[in-house]
This record gives C-alpha cells, structure tokens and sequence, in this order.
C-alpha cells in the first residue's frame, strides 16, 4: 500500500519558493532517511505535510492513503494518524504534559469512533509509554516541555508518538541533541514502532541515527529538491564527503 | 450650598433626612455627614481626573438607581447552589439586605466574630473609614454617607481560624436599578490567620449598581488569604474598592477575579507599615463584549524590608475594553524593600483593547524592584502544535486560553478554593472566535 505520495510538490513563503519540485513515494511499512544542508528545506517539507499554516502551494500534490493530504486542517491530519515530531518542542506553560496526551489521544479516538479511555486505563497506557522512552511519570504533570531539557523534549515527542501509534511519522531531527543514551533509548522507541502498516520519515544530519534505525530509503534534499536516492551506504558516504558532490551532480 | 456634578445625577436625588443605621451615633453620623459634604462637592470622578482617564462613567451617569429594595426570598437549597463553598461559614447579603436564615454563622470557632455591619458599629469603630481616603472625589465618599450594611469579622489574637468564611453578596434582580452600598470590615488580631471569599453574583441581566469598601486591617503577624469572585450580569456597575493596613510580619495574600458586570472597577491598596511585612496581590479579569474592567492598584511601601509580589492577567474578547493601573510606591525609607509587579493580557478578538500602565515610584535606594507588562495573542505555534495534535481549533483555542490563567490561580494554596474558582473561570472563559 502505497503511504504516501508526494507529485511535485512546489511550496512558497511570501514570494519566496523553498520546496521546488518534491516527488518522493512512501510504502507502507517502509523507513525513508531524508538528509540535506542547512537551510534545504526539511523542516518545511514536513510543516507542508503537518498543515502549518503560512505556505503556499503553488504546484503539485500530496496523496496520504490516496486521500489529498494537503485538503485536510492540522488535526484532520492528526486523526488520520500523521504525527510529527518537531524539530524546535515548543514549551506551553498551563497545560500539563498529561492533559496534552489525553486530548489528543481522546482526538484520534473519537476520529476512529472509539470511546475515550477511562482515567484507570488511560494511566495504564501512559505509563507503559513512559517504560518505553524511559521517562519519569513526574514529567506527565509538567506544563508541556516547559523547562524541559533539550533532550527531555525530544522524548517527549517520541512519548507522544508512542501513545498516538500514528501510521506516518515524520521525525524532524529528533536525533539532535540527545545524549548517547537517549539516542539509544529513542531509537528503541521508533523501532518498536516499525510495523508492516506503519512508515517513518526520519530527517536528520547524522548517520549514527541509521545504525540504530536502518532505513530501507535515503534521500538528499537540497535546495528544495530530492537530488539523490539511495540506500543506508549514501548516508555513510555522505558522512565522509559532505554535500557538495550531490549538489554539483544536480544538473539545472 | 450643595453643587453636584453633572456626573453625580443619579444620587442627586438623595434627600439628607434619609435615615441610616448608627445615625444615633456621634461620630458616625458625623462621618455620614463629612462625606455627604465631600461627595456633594466633589460629586463623581470625570474622565480627566488621571485615575479615570480610560473609564468614563457616562453610561453610569445616565441610569438612574433605586434605595431600598423588595428582596426576593431564596431558598437555602438555591442559596447553596449559588455560593462557592459548601463547608465553610457563610455570610450572605440579598439586595443589599443581610439575610440570617440563608447565612451559616453559628457556632462560630472561639475567637472569631462575624456580625452585619449594622450590628457591630461598637466592634469596628476604631477602624472604620481609616483604611480609605474620602477627599477624592468618588465612589469612598458616596459608600461612606449611604452605607447600609456589611460584612464585620474580627479574629482574636493567636487564634486561627479554621473553616473559610464566605461572603455571598447576590443582586436577584428583584428590585430594578438596586443601588447597594456595602461596607464590610475585617481585622485580625495579631498572630491570627483567616480566609475569606468576598462572592458577588448577579441573578438576572438586570442593570444594577454596587458599591463596595472592604476594610483590612491586619495585626503583627497576622495572615489574611483573601479572594474575591465578582460575577455580577452583564447589565451592573461594580465598583468596589478594598484597602489594608499591614503591621508588622503580616501577611496578606489577596486575589481579585473579576468575570461579570458591564463596568467593574476594582481600586486595590494596602499599606505595608511595619517591617516584614508582605503582601501578595494578584487578579484575574476575563471580559467580552461590550464589558468593560479597570483595575487600579497601589502598594506602599513605607518601611525597611517589606515585600510585595503582585500578579495580574487579562482575557479579553468581543468588543471589551480592560484598564490595568499598578502603582508600587516605594517610600524613602523603605530600604530593602523586594517588590515585583507583572501584568500580563491576552486579546482574543481585533475589538477588544486593553490600557495598562505598570508603574513604580522608587525613592529609597537599596531596593529589589521589577515590573513588566505585556499584550499579546495566542501564539500561533502553540495553537499549531496542539492541532498536529488532533486538537480541533476551537478546543486548541480554548485550551490555551485557560492556560493563560494557570498561574494565577497556581498561586491559590488552597485546593480546594483554586478547584473552586478555577471551575468558575473555565466555565466563563470567553468562547474565542476564530
Ligand atoms: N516562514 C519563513 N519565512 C521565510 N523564510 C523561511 C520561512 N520558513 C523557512 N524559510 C526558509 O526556507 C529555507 C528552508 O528552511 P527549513 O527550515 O525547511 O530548512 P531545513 O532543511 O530544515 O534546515 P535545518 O537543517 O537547518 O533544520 C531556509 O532558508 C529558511 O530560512
Ligand atoms: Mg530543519
């Protein structure tokens, strides 16, 4: 089954093009790396697919589960099962981590015509997710990410991740800076989460990333493009060469 | 030769053989009569009076009020659904008129009295009227001459007082343009602690009018926690002032949340006057259309190490219009004084506007100061992130509206009080419009 297609995708800020022809195709079950520079448009590929407001498309389109993606509000998208894990967590003081997790898990719930959990079970569930990513249960009565480590946030995605079981998961540089632990601690998260019915879109800078989590795709993107595909070995030539050949090698 | 003000026409009518409680007493019918002369030449503030600057009493001008009322009779199941608390002591004032059946003040804690006002002039008669200052024109002044009735409590020295006690103060609507003058008077004895709700409620959009003075008085090492809920209609003019002298190692923990009322203006100030003494100040107004609120508050420092930590925020929605004024006066000698000041407002509509002015008045040298304010709106990428939640916008909206007033109420230590007033705001939270 064919996860998600994406046709040429053009997206602008302002006048300001930064997606300039995207076509990537995702199966299910399958994990795709995207690698790129700084500044090559990763993040806003996956903000276009989140349904950030703020971005206009101006060709293309975007198919998830053969339904037009780019149709669909945020949360639409949300309780369909796409989930992204942001690069930059924000911090949202007042609303603590575990009112977060039960809304929108009662969101995607509701979305799938099943009942809200009851608090006993919902504790449960939240507590076995928390085993996963190693997390202590007092972060759960925090303000969403406020004070949070750099580290802690990024577990927390991975937290929120784990309780949506979304069926496309976009992690926007999770791996970034996580310690050599919390790397490893992530990492088992996300493959816990690997299933035939299931695919991951992993942005990232670092090829340590896919020893722990091996992808069966890895993508260049660079200014607003794919300019390469390949398997796990480009990233480890990427990691020796740095972006410059593929960037030449992408003739205009 | 009487004058009063184009701004004073609705009480222009009060003739000065009107009889009060307490009029068979000297000195309080001579300060019945001090402030009937102040009022009548002073008559209400105008607009280019500084403190009123952004709120204009003309639509207050142009009603007329009525004395005197046909209260309406509620039942005491009504009555418990109305109020706040269950378990605690309850005062309850209807139309301006105390009402013993509905009100819970027998068997009292030993040590603790609370009376109406009208029966307790011996009680408070060393405090009356010397929290408030009746030279500026107003609002003091009118309460002064007409007030009817109120809330007295004294707690006696070393004694604290266990169960909260809660004023209830309900307009029904009964009584057309009820106009009520309440003044309500609270001392605590050294080293005694207490807790008090100060509860006003409206019952029908009816325009109505309430003018209220509550008085603290706070002895060395006394603790006051005290809140007030104003959730008058839509349709009534509040405005209430409440002022506190603090003795030394006091400490008075006020917390103003004001959601009803199509004018509400809440003048708050205390007096820091003995060493260590501490004050912590904060209020919550949440308005929406045509509402309009103004806070106007005042710390005094006026001695070495007192410290004060005052916390305001404002929702603002629909065409509503908020006035914040905060005055910290720190007096030369008030060394060492640690006083912080914030004010903080979150708009949710193009029509909504909010003034605020935090401001500090600095004259001694050695001190620990800082204020701030800020307007802003809901910020896009909070709302963003709650919707790649699954979060519908309306909920992500609403759920960061009240996220708004959690540190506020965060600062209410008791739990049960904070549940209390917190399920009041959420349910009152402007529905914001997207
Ligand atoms: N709202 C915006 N307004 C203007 N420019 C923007 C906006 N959003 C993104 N850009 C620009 O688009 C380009 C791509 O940004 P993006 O965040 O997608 O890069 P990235 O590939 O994720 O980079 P990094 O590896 O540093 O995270 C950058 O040049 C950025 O400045
Ligand atoms: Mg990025």
């Amino acid at each position: 089954m064919k996860m998600l297609e994406i046709k040429n995708l053009h997206a602008s800020v302002g006048d300001k093009e930064i997606l300039r022809g995207i076509n990537l195709t995702i199966n299910a079950g399958e994990v795709h790396a995207i690698m790129g520079p700084n500044g090559a448009g990763k993040s806003t590929l996956s903000n276009v697919l989140a349904g950030r407001d703020g971005y206009t498309i101006t060709q293309g389109e975007v198919l998830y589960k053969g339904e037009n993606l780019l149709e669909l509000a945020a949360e639409e998208r949300a309780q369909r099962g796409v989930f992204l894990a942001f690069q930059y967590p924000v911090e949202i003081p007042g609303v603590s981590n575990i009112y977060l997790l039960k809304a929108a898990l009662n969101a995607v719930r509701k979305y799938q015509g099943l009942d809200e959990l009851d608090a006993i079970d919902f504790l449960s569930l939240v507590r076995s997710k928390l085993d996963l990513v190693k997390m202590d249960e007092q972060f759960l009565h925090r303000g969403v990410n406020e004070g949070f480590s750099g580290g802690e946030k990024k577990r927390n995605e991975i937290l929120q991740m784990a309780l949506l079981e979304p069926s496309l998961a976009i992690l926007d540089e999770t791996d970034s800076g996580l310690d050599i632990d919390a790397l490893k601690t992530v990492s088992e998260g996300v493959n816990g989460l690997r299933s035939a019915d299931r695919s991951i879109v992993m942005i990232t800078h670092y090829q340590r990333l896919l020893d722990y989590i091996e992808p069966d795709f890895v993508h260049v993107l660079s200014d607003g493009k794919i300019v390469k595909t390949g398997d796990k070995e480009l990233a480890k030539e990427l990691e020796k060469t740095g972006y410059s050949w593929v960037q030449q090698g992408q003739a205009e | 030769m009487k004058q009063i003000t184009e701004l004073a026409t609705p009480f222009a009518s009060i003739s000065s053989d009107e009889t009060f409680f307490g009029d068979d007493l000297p000195w309080l019918k001579s300060l019945r009569l001090k402030a009937r002369t102040q009022f009548n030449n002073a008559g209400l503030p105008a607009k280019k009076e500084e403190d009123w600057k952004y709120t204009s009493l003309r639509p207050f001008a142009r009603q007329q009020f009525n004395h005197g009322a046909k209260t309406q009779p509620l039942s005491v199941e009504q009555c418990n659904d109305y109020a706040l608390l269950d378990d605690a002591y309850r005062f309850v004032i209807i139309d301006g008129v105390f009402s013993a059946e509905l009100s819970k003040i027998d068997g009292l804690q030993a040590g603790l009295i609370i009376r109406p006002l009208s029966e307790a002039v011996d009680l408070i008669q060393p405090h009356l009227g010397q929290q408030v200052e009746l030279t500026k024109p107003g609002f003091t002044a009118l309460n002064t001459m007409m007030m009817s009735e109120g809330m007295a409590v004294t707690v006696d020295s070393n004694v604290k007082i266990e169960k909260t006690i809660e004023l209830l103060v309900i307009n029904s609507g009964e009584s057309a343009n009820l106009a009520t003058h309440l003044r309500h008077v609270i001392v605590l004895a050294d080293n005694s602690e207490a807790t008090i709700i100060e509860h006003y409620l409206g019952l029908n959009a009816d325009s109505s009018f309430t003018n209220t003075v509550t008085e603290v008085i706070l002895a060395e090492s006394a603790q006051l926690k005290h809140y007030k809920l104003q959730q008058e209609s839509s349709k009534a003019f509040h405005i209430a002032t409440l002022a506190a002298k603090q003795a030394a190692k006091s400490q008075w923990t006020t917390n103003s949340i004001s959601l009803g009322a199509k004018l509400a203006r809440n003048d708050v100030h205390t007096q820091l006057l003995g060493e260590q003494s501490h004050v912590v100040m904060d209020g919550l107004y949440l308005v929406d259309n045509d509402q309009h609120v103004d806070f106007h508050t005042r710390i005094d420092h006026t001695v070495a190490n007192t410290t004060s930590d005052e916390l305001y925020k404002g929702i603002l929605n629909g065409n509503s219009h908020g006035v914040f004024n905060g005055k910290v006066m720190v007096h030369k000698d008030a060394q060492k004084t640690d006083a912080n000041q914030q004010n903080h407002n979150l708009l949710l509509s193009r029509g909504c506007e909010i003034d605020t002015k935090p401001e500090m008045e600095i004259y001694a040298d050695d001190v620990k100061c800082g204020h701030g304010s800020t307007v802003g709106q809901i910020n896009a990428d909070h709302l963003f992130f709650l919707r790649s939640r699954g979060l519908d916008e309306v909920s992500a909206r609403s759920l960061l509206t009240y996220a708004f007033t959690a540190d506020v109420l965060d600062r209410i230590d008791s739990e049960l009080i904070r549940t209390a007033l917190a399920n009041v705001v959420e349910q009152r939270l402007p529905k914001p419009s997207i």
